[in-house]
């Protein structure tokens, strides 16, 4: 045993296949070989775009119940949340600053049973929508999800349409909403909240789009372009705003918090 | 195939525009988004009933024979379906006429074309447009509706199905798969609430209307006037207010 190395020192590229070293995947967390942008937990996802120590965290007590007796899902969630260096959800929520501006940020997380939206995901995302309300401050939706998740059924698709009422709500203030569609972005959440912001971010290398390609392949036998559901190429066929490499898409945030300016409301503090 | 989907997915099941013309003895068709084209697959327009109310519909059917179910693509809306969609719920607001749903839909489809053109946020947009919408709407399962697709038509004031109906978040064949084959698609019907009976003990479904008697169709058309009466009386606000709660209400019993 003695001679192999310690478990995490080295991992394989989920793009590419080679091997990377864990300190060669840096800081944004890239492959040093292929470029491929490595999935991010939501708590180094939010390190990477908050003002250091900013993130102020809004706890919603409630987990996650398998109220339908569905077959294994008490086994996933147990694993999910060892898989997602502690999330208890494939949500996190809390207040932020972005160089001193205020929003509320809304970080999903694919380690997480594949960031699926359930009914804990879409209850505190309704919170956060609600509560960017009462102090006027804009929301940043960072979406990383497979789609609705099955195990809870109709419980979770109904998360849907109540997160767009919800949004309806938002835009009647009006509070401005970014979204920013990082890998994977599908199925239910592509098709509810995902391109429903003012401003939609896709950050470079995720796929995003509704029927995944595996999907597809199985239903017809067609042969996908190389770029299929490729930022870049939702870019070009007009479906996103910009294209953001992951070290400048805090910046991008700031600056167009700034161009909206809001600087919250009166009840912010 | 499982012996409940075989009989929802049968060629000589009842279909949307069987039901269209029998409620709406005066009916236009509208056709198309106006921008990528027109969806087989929908039957939409306005008109009026035997006793002169004013009505849109939106049906959306799989075919009956083969070139039919190949020119509706089995009755998976394409991006051009939920934009002409939206096009006639818009219409239906100005004029002031509720909107009927009638639909029997496998999920999304699964298309390099629907990809392209934006899928998610036709159906997204769709689903918001149903939840904000200034008149009364009722959606009138009469076969399956599964996934956002369905949702777009569903996220409706009233909630009627044929009691051998199905609604879920996915289609039974897609809960199997996620089982890894654990479970047959027969088993997996049983293992989510999407019967229409399930869905009525949760409060998410309004009434329930017997697949097998004689005048089914004339019974079908009764029963969406009987719900959309109660709702005339409702303002705008009330109507957003009421569709917003039936689904908070189903959501709130998942325990926290």
């Amino acid at each position: 045993m003695g001679h192999y190395p310690t478990k995490g020192t080295w991992q394989t590229c989920p793009a590419c296949g080679r091997h990377v070293h864990h300190s060669q995947w840096g800081t944004y967390q890239q492959c040093p070989y292929c470029h491929y942008w490595r999935r991010l937990t939501a708590a180094t996802r939010i390190e990477q775009l908050v003002d250091a120590g900013s993130f102020d965290a809004v706890s919603l007590t409630a987990t996650t119940t398998n109220a339908l007796q569905f077959p294994h899902y008490d086994e996933k969630l147990a694993k999910a949340a060892a898989n997602a260096a502690g999330a208890d959800e494939a949500v996190t929520i809390g207040w932020a600053t972005f160089s001193a501006w205020p929003a509320m940020l809304i970080v999903m997380d694919s380690h997480f049973m594949m960031g699926t939206l359930n009914t804990t995901v879409a209850r505190r995302i309704m919170a956060a929508i609600q509560l960017a309300e009462k102090r006027q401050v804009p929301v940043i939706i960072v979406t990383a999800s497979g789609g609705a998740r099955m195990q809870e059924g109709l419980y979770s698709l109904v998360g849907m349409n109540l997160i767009l009422a919800e949004l309806a709500r938002l835009a009647a203030v009006p509070l401005p909403l970014i979204t920013v569609l990082t890998d994977p972005t599908m199925g239910g959440v592509s098709a509810s909240f995902a391109f429903k912001g003012d401003v939609i971010l896709a950050e470079a290398g995720a796929k995003i789009g509704f029927a995944g390609a595996r999907v597809i392949q199985q239903t017809m036998p067609v042969s996908l372009p190389v770029d299929f559901q490729t930022a870049d190429s939702l870019l070009a066929h007009g479906q996103v705003d910009a294209v953001i490499e992951r070290p400048q898409l805090r910046t991008t945030l700031i600056e167009i918090l700034a161009s909206y300016a809001y600087q919250g409301g009166p009840h912010h503090g | 195939m499982d012996k409940r989907l075989r009989r929802l997915r049968a060629a000589d099941r009842l279909s949307a525009p069987t039901v269209i013309e029998a409620l709406l003895p005066t009916f236009v068709a509208q056709h198309g988004d106006r921008l990528l084209g027109d969806d087989p697959a929908l039957t939409a327009g306005f008109g009026r009933t035997a006793d002169h109310r004013g009505v849109a519909v939106l049906g959306v059917d799989r075919g009956a024979d083969l070139a039919t179910r190949r020119a509706k693509n089995g009755g998976a809306l394409t991006v051009p379906g939920y934009r002409t969609a939206l096009r006639v719920i818009a219409h239906a607001a100005k004029f002031d006429l509720p909107v009927v749903s009638l639909i029997n839909m496998p999920g999304a489809d699964a298309s390099p074309k629907s990809e392209r053109f934006g899928q998610s946020q036709a159906i997204a947009d769709l689903i918001a447009a149903m939840g904000q919408l200034t008149v009364p709407n009722i959606v009138v399962f009469l076969g399956e509706g599964h996934s956002g697709g369905a949702l777009g038509f569903a996220n409706a004031n009233r909630l009627l199905m044929l009691d051998d109906s199905l609604f879920n978040v996915a289609s039974p064949e897609a809960v199997a798969a996620i089982l890894r084959g654990q479970q047959t698609v027969s088993e997996a019907i049983d293992l989510l609430p999407m019967t229409a009976k399930q869905l009525q003990q949760r409060g998410l479904v309004d009434q329930i209307i017997a697949h097998d008697q004689p005048d089914l169709v004339t019974v079908i058309g009764h029963q969406i006037l009987k719900q959309l009466a109660p709702l005339s009386a409702l303002t705008p606000a009330e109507l957003i207010a009421q569709r917003e709660a039936k689904f908070q209400d189903f959501l709130a019993q998942w325990p926290l």
